[in-house]
């Protein structure tokens, strides 16, 4: 791997963190488990139309690593990274469908396959169908911060590439 | 004309949230709750002839502190990180368990009134 590679991401990871830690600052108004805006996602939806797949699950994975030991929450771990696997597995192939004008399409997918595979492992692990009651409640607030993300992407994009006209 | 297909079903996902979302917080609360850690019914209680009182859940070294008050139940302190079984409140929907994930607990209304002693385990 190109050292240039590497500190970008390494550069994008620690982004990803940073904004990870400093939303758990912020009080959720749903006391709903697993219902959060996850702006930590912003990074990984650039890093899909930016990256090569291994690069993205790379970033991703270290992402939850790091974030399960900052905040001490294991069994966190398990539900993130099962939406997380989930999430990426849906996003990669959409990026040949979906172009990067509509990154916020490709985020509420995103979202909501992350939202999915959490269900999925608490359903696994608690063995109790009742959850599922929550999972209208992840998809409605999956696709609102899924577009929110999505958005802030957009955003994040434009500011780069012009950025990187005026490097060349 | 492929967004507007994916658009479509973006916009379908999010209605059939926002219509379950209404039916699950429009259902009752019945008399009847049971407490589940990690698969098992630990207790079913029915809360309408319970006694107040504050027991304590525990699992794999970890508790949840569960209070029993004037008819209705809530989590009222855990150590788990996130405590958001704690922010939950009042067991108050039928449909809507309030849960501790970290901790693999589940409190919930459930129609069995087979054993509606106060503390049964």
């Amino acid at each position: 791997m190109k050292a240039k590679k590497l500190a970008e991401l390494a550069l994008l990871t620690a982004a990803a963190l940073i904004i990870f830690v400093v939303e758990l600052q912020i009080p959720y108004p749903f006391p709903i488990p697993g219902i959060k805006t996850g702006f930590a996602n912003i990074i990984t939806v650039y890093a899909v139309y930016h990256f090569r797949a291994h690069e993205v699950a790379m970033i991703a994975a270290v992402r939850i690593l790091l974030g399960a030991v900052f905040t001490g929450n294991f069994m966190a771990l398990i539900y993130s990274a099962a939406g997380t696997l989930l999430c990426l597995l849906g996003m990669i192939p959409l990026k040949m469908l979906i172009d990067e004008k509509h990154i916020w399409m490709t985020s509420v997918i995103g979202a909501v396959l992350h939202n999915t595979g959490q269900m999925a492992a608490a359903l696994l692990l608690m063995q109790t169908p009742q959850l599922l009651l929550y999972y209208p409640f992840l998809l409605v607030s999956g696709c609102l911060a899924g577009a929110f993300t999505g958005l802030c992407a957009q955003y994040i994009t434009k500011r780069l590439l012009k950025y990187r006209k005026v490097k060349r | 004309m492929k967004y507007k297909i994916i658009g479509g079903i973006i916009a379908a996902v999010f209605l059939i949230g926002v219509v379950g979302s209404v039916l699950v917080l429009t259902s009752k609360p019945k008399n009847t709750v049971r407490i589940v850690s990690d698969g098992r019914t630990l207790y079913t209680i029915d809360l309408s002839t319970a006694e107040d009182e504050t027991f304590t859940v525990g699992y794999g070294g970890h508790e949840n502190i569960v209070e029993i008050r004037d008819g209705r139940i809530r989590v009222a302190d855990a150590d788990c990180p996130d405590k958001t079984c704690v922010r939950m409140g009042w067991l108050s929907n039928a449909s809507m368990p309030i849960v501790c994930l970290p901790h693999h607990l589940v409190i919930e209304f459930t129609d069995d009134d087979g054993d509606v002693d106060a503390l049964t385990s």
